[in-house]
Formats: C-alpha cells, sequence, structure tokens
C-alpha cells in the first residue's frame, strides 16, 4: 500500500504543465531518434544531457526518460516500412514486420506495435513500482563490504550476459576503471593522470566519453556510406488493427512484458537481448512456427511488447541499487549524479518525490506515446526523406555543443573528439563500449568502498567473505566467470571438431 | 579481425604500462586501506594479462569466418571518416578565433559541399540555417557563453 500512495505521491508532483511538456518533448525526441537510424537513445540521451544542467532534476530526468521508452516505440516504425531497424532492439521486428509491410500490413503491423508496445510500457511501469522500491529497502542492509560486492558483481554481470567478446568487455571494463582513476583520489588526494592539466583534476567527465564514443563514433560509422532510404507509405486508416487481431495478439504482448522486464533486472541484458528472447518464446510456444520469418503478428507483438518492458526492468537495478542494467541506463545514472543525487537504495529515502515522479511520469510518457505514435506516424514517417547527409552534421553540431557546456572550454571538445576516434575504432575491432563507460561510472564507487570496508575492518581482507551477503555476490560472480569459461571451451571444442571433420 | 586483436593486444600492453608506471608514484597501500597506487597498479596488471591473452589467442586460434573483417573500411569511406575527424578538430582549435557561430558555419558548409556533394549556394544557406538555430537556441536562449571570435559573435 506503500507503494500506490507514494505513486500517488509522484503524479500529484508530476501531472504539472511543465513535467508533462517535459514528457512530451523526450517522448517526440525519442520516437524521432527511434525513427531516424544512425543514433541510438543512449547516445542522444548522453547529447542532451549537458544541455539539461540549468534544468531541475525531475523535469530533465523525466525528459531523458520518455525519451529512452520514446525510442522504443519510434525503432518500429523504421523496421516496418523500410526493413532498416532505427536501433538495434527493432532488428526482429525489421523481420517480421516488413513482411508484414509487404503483404500490404504496414498499418496493422505499426497499430500492433504501438498497442503492443503501450501495454508492456504501463505493465513494466507497474513492475518497476513494485520491484524496485522492495528491492530498495532490502538493500539498506548493504554497508562498504557488500556494496563493493554489489558494483563488482554489477561489472561482471554486464560482461557475462551481454554475449560479446568476454576479453574484449573485459578489456573495455578495465581501461574503463582507469579512466576512473583520472583525478584527485579519495585517500590521499593525490592527482593520478593529470600531468599538470588542470582541466582533469575533477576527473574525466563520463558525458564526454559517452557522448565520443556513443554519440559521434555511431555518426561517424553511420556517415561511411550515403545513406538512402525510400520508406512504404502508410494511410491513416490502415493504422488501426482490427479487436480480433489486437486480441490474437494478447499472449504474446503478456509473454514479452514478462521477457522483458524480467530480463533486464539482470544488470547487461538491454532491450536487445530481450526482443530476441521474446521472439525465441514465441517461436517456441507457436502452433505455427514454420510461419516465422514470414510476416506473422506475435513476431512483431511479442519483441516489440519485451523491448519497451525491457526499459522498466532496466530501471529497476539503477533506481535500487545504484547500478546500471544498461548503456542508456548509465547515461541516466550518470545523469542523476550530475543533478545531485546519489543513485543507490538511500534515493527512496533521501529523495522519494523524485523517483517515484519519474516512475509516475513514465504512465504519463506511455499514454502520450500511443497518442503521438498512432495518428502521427505518417508524419514520422516522412521524416526518413530527410536525407542523413542533413542530419549528422547537426548531431555533430549538438555534441560540440554538449561537450564545451560540461566546464565551457574547448579542452572537453578536444577530449570529446579522442573518444570519438577510439570509440570508432572500438566499434570496428568488436571491443564495446559499455563496460567501458559503466567502470567510468562505478569504478570511484568500487575504490571508495573497498576504501572504506577496509578501514572499518582495520585492513582485514576477509571481511568480504565474512559478510554473508557480500559473500554470496562474490560467489555469483565466480559461478559466472566458471559457466562463462565452461561455455566458451565447449564452443572452441566443437568448433575444432568442426573443422577436423 | 586478428590483425585487429593484435592492434588491441598491443595498445593494451602500452596502456597496461603507463598504469603500472603511473602507479609506482604512490603509496600502494596506507595502514589499513589500498593507497592511491593501489587501483592504478592493479589495472595495468589486468590489463596486462588480458592483452597478452588476446595477442596469444591470434596466433594459436585458426583462422576463421571473423578473422576475414577488415578493421578498417573502405578507402572511400575512411576518407569521409577521416574528413569528418579532420573538420571537427578543426572546430575545436578555430573556435576561439572565429567565434562560435562562424566556426559552424563554416563546418556546415564545407562538410555539405566536400562530403555529401551539395552545390556551395546550398551548403553556405545550410550552413547558415544551422549556425543561426544553434546560436539561438544555445547562445541567445540558454546563453551558454560560447566564445566571441574577432567578429565580437
Amino acid at each position: 500500500m506503500d507503494v500506490l500512495a507514494n505513486l500517488m505521491g509522484g503524479f500529484a508532483t508530476c501531472l504539472t504543465l511543465s513535467n508533462v511538456g517535459y514528457a512530451a518533448l523526450g517522448a517526440f525526441l525519442g520516437t524521432m531518434v527511434g525513427i531516424l537510424p544512425g543514433l541510438g537513445p543512449s547516445a542522444t540521451m548522453a547529447i542532451i544531457l549537458p544541455i539539461t544542467f540549468g534544468m531541475d532534476a525531475t523535469p530533465a530526468m523525466i525528459m531523458l526518460c520518455s525519451l529512452y521508452y520514446g525510442a522504443m516505440y519510434g525503432g518500429s516504425t523504421t523496421s516496418i516500412l523500410v526493413n532498416v531497424p532505427g536501433e538495434a532492439s527493432s532488428v526482429i521486428t525489421a523481420m517480421e514486420g516488413h513482411q508484414l509491410a509487404k503483404k500490404g500490413k504496414a498499418g496493422t503491423a505499426l497499430g500492433l506495435s504501438a498497442i503492443g508496445s503501450f501495454f508492456a510500457g504501463i505493465l513494466g511501469t507497474i513492475g518497476l513500482a513494485f520491484t524496485a522500491s522492495t528491492l530498495a529497502e532490502f538493500s539498506l542492509r548493504f554497508g562498504p563490504a557488500e556494496l563493493f560486492s554489489l558494483v563488482l558483481m554489477g561489472m561482471f554481470t554486464i560482461i557475462f550476459v551481454s554475449g560479446k567478446d568476454v576479453v574484449k568487455s573485459l578489456m573495455s571494463m578495465v581501461i574503463g576503471l582507469g579512466l576512473g582513476c583520472v583525478g584527485t583520489d579519495i585517500v590521499e588526494g593525490k592527482d593520478r593522470f593529470v600531468y599538470g592539466i588542470s582541466e582533469l583534476l575533477d576527473g574525466i567527465d563520463f558525458v564526454i566519453l559517452v557522448m565520443g564514443t556513443f554519440g559521434i563514433a555511431e555518426v561517424l560509422e553511420s556517415a561511411e556510406e550515403f545513406m538512402k532510404i525510400t520508406p512504404m507509405k502508410v494511410k491513416f486508416s490502415e493504422l488501426f488493427p482490427s479487436l480480433a487481431e489486437i486480441w490474437y495478439c494478447r499472449w504474446a504482448i503478456l509473454r514479452g512484458t514478462l521477457v522483458g522486464f524480467g530480463i533486464c533486472c539482470i544488470p547487461g541484458s538491454g532491450p536487445t537481448i530481450a526482443s530476441f528472447l521474446a521472439y525465441g518464446v514465441e517461436k517456441s510456444v507457436s502452433k505455427h512456427p514454420e510461419k516465422f520469418g514470414t510476416g506473422v503478428l506475435e513476431g512483431v507483438a511479442g519483441p516489440e511488447s519485451s523491448n519497451n518492458a525491457a526499459v522498466s526492468g532496466a530501471m529497476v537495478p539503477m533506481f535500487s541499487l545504484g547500478i546500471p542494467g544498461s548503456g542508456a541506463t548509465a547515461v541516466l545514472l550518470g545523469g542523476m549524479i550530475l543533478y545531485g543525487l546519489k543513485p543507490g537504495p538511500m534515493i527512496f529515502v533521501e529523495n522519494a518525490d523524485f523517483v517515484w515522479a519519474v516512475i509516475a511520469s513514465m504512465f504519463i510518457g506511455n499514454c502520450i506515446l500511443i497518442v503521438m505514435n498512432l495518428p502521427l506516424v505518417p508524419l514520422f514517417a516522412s521524416l526518413l526523406r530527410i536525407p542523413y547527409g542533413l542530419i549528422y552534421p547537426a548531431i555533430l553540431i549538438v555534441c560540440i555543443v554538449g561537450a564545451y557546456a560540461v566546464a565551457s572550454g574547448l579542452f572537453e571538445v578536444g577530449l570529446m573528439l579522442v573518444f570519438a576516434i577510439a570509440g570508432y575504432f572500438m566499434k570496428k575491432g568488436g571491443v564495446p563500449a559499455a563496460p567501458m563507460l559503466m567502470a567510468l561510472l562505478m569504478g570511484p564507487m568500487l575504490e571508495r568502498n573497498l576504501y572504506q570496508a577496509l578501514n572499518l575492518a582495520h585492513g582485514n581482507v576477509l571481511v568480504f567473505v565474512q559478510r554473508p551477503i557480500s559473500a554470496t555476490l562474490l560467489a555469483i560472480i565466480v559461478l559466472m566467470a566458471i559457466f562463462v569459461g565452461i561455455r566458451s571451451f565447449r564452443g572452441k571444442k566443437a568448433a575444432i571438431e568442426e573443422a577436423e571433420e | 579481425m586478428r590483425k585487429a586483436d593484435r592492434i588491441f593486444g598491443v595498445i593494451g600492453l602500452g596502456l597496461a604500462l603507463w598504469c603500472y608506471l603511473e602507479s609506482r608514484k604512490f603509496d600502494y597501500m596506507t595502514e589499513f586501506t589500498p593507497g592511491p597506487g593501489f587501483l592504478p597498479f592493479w589495472v595495468g596488471v589486468a590489463l596486462a594479462i588480458l592483452s597478452l591473452y588476446l595477442l596469444f589467442d591470434t596466433v594459436k586460434r585458426k583462422p576463421s569466418e571473423k578473422d576475414g573483417k577488415k578493421l578498417l573500411p573502405e578507402k572511400h569511406a575512411l576518407y569521409r571518416v577521416a574528413f569528418i575527424v579532420f573538420m571537427l578538430f578543426v572546430v575545436k582549435f578555430s573556435m576561439n578565433t572565429l567565434g562560435f557561430p562562424l566556426t559552424l558555419f563554416v563546418f556546415t558548409t564545407v562538410i555539405l559541399a566536400v562530403l555529401e556533394k551539395y552545390s556551395l549556394l546550398k551548403s553556405a544557406g545550410y550552413g547558415i540555417a544551422y549556425a543561426a538555430v544553434t546560436w539561438l537556441i544555445f547562445e541567445y536562449v540558454l546563453t551558454m557563453g560560447f566564445p566571441k571570435g574577432f567578429l565580437g559573435i
């Protein structure tokens, strides 16, 4: 009942004209970002973040969160109309949705996608409200040792669960930890990796890293080739699926919601993995799995629902534990730190108004998005006709502005460009940038909790295994490492046997 | 990808050495707790181990489909990327001299004219539009305080 009362309080805070306006603006920007290939939600949030510095934390976060799940709505439009996923979690929708469009059912696919996303968004937000607060209450028992182990587990989970190359992900994470060492250390106040550059005394701002490695690097990759897009035309009258079609997909929407929310409560999963899993679930429970790939309604409804529910799921560890569940939530977490908030379980105590207002705003944001996405799809689809050659210079300009805004200096712009070059080659070489970003954010927290835990234990290193919660979290890391190691060994063995045959 | 992995491995070793050398300037431990040199030391060690593993793997593993993938794109694509990066650095180094709106005008015009093959007039038109809108939003409305160049704008 506390949750309901808190949620009502949240609605009271967020139902102001300005907050609803910011939610709508975020939803609009997110939908556009989702539609336009070449820029993902993480990069866009990173670019918008410096511009929100002058705002209060609540409306800023409301706008950023709306942008995040708005991108999930928008991504399906390009996937269905053009067969080009607007963002990574819409790859599956491109497979099934475009086939439906070729059969003349583009409107049905778009409508079903929006409706599924809406229900999943609402159910996911309900899940977030109940799960995050419960988990936060439990984690109030955590001391520095538990927090150290939790952060370590969060970082390793992101690497082991993401499915990317483990060694390269670990390298990326370790480099991020190194970047987190730049600046004045917390123990003796000594300057590490500063070399007399005053701009580095406060460390490397994560906004610079994100805009460089996620924003500009993504634009550089997209700008390699001319992008010509010719979307299918959709009439307003064709946009609404029949009640029978919606009813037919009800279980696919529910299954997708559960998969998306559940999976993304685990740090590292993200909406992309959730959408693939949901597709796999739909195919496995279907009476006609052979039809998947030819344009089936459940193949759109399930994954699209899961990627929206995944947004709420990813926010559970972010709000309750202060651990980002994905690259996008890492940006949100960084934003909260920049606004002067302390992410973690205490946020439900010290900044309860803020948290519940943001959660409540997600209900409103989803309502805005369903209204925006259904009738305005033909308008949004027309954005695809704008040549990408005109779009990416604008994105680069906003990145430059954002980097300058961090500390009102051009040093940060230069640093961002260095990270952009590094990020571009990391993308080309298959080295994921998300672990580096997470480690930059979490590294100082890791070091601080290590310091505090050992200080309280008078240097006794065994404190991390003597405290049960900390020991459990460390054991989970070891088990995950063993599991991943066994899986990798079996994979290599199978590859060798196949080569020998 | 094998070549890319080797390059990353070597860069990783270089970064590892850098971290180790930096850690030597500070105390590794204080009385009870890690000192400022603790984390950089272990970052260096971890990076060295991972880089050596990556390098060893490129020698040991059998060729696969992934190894056919090139690190760098085709020449024309690389040229586009390199040109954009060059122009971004031009913006960084010229903003104090030219000022915010003029720099963005030059940036947009050159990019559109050279890379996107718009006519000079059209590129300049877009350049003025982008610079004007950006100045209006970020300088006039949000008063971000961008550098003013020799023209005083």
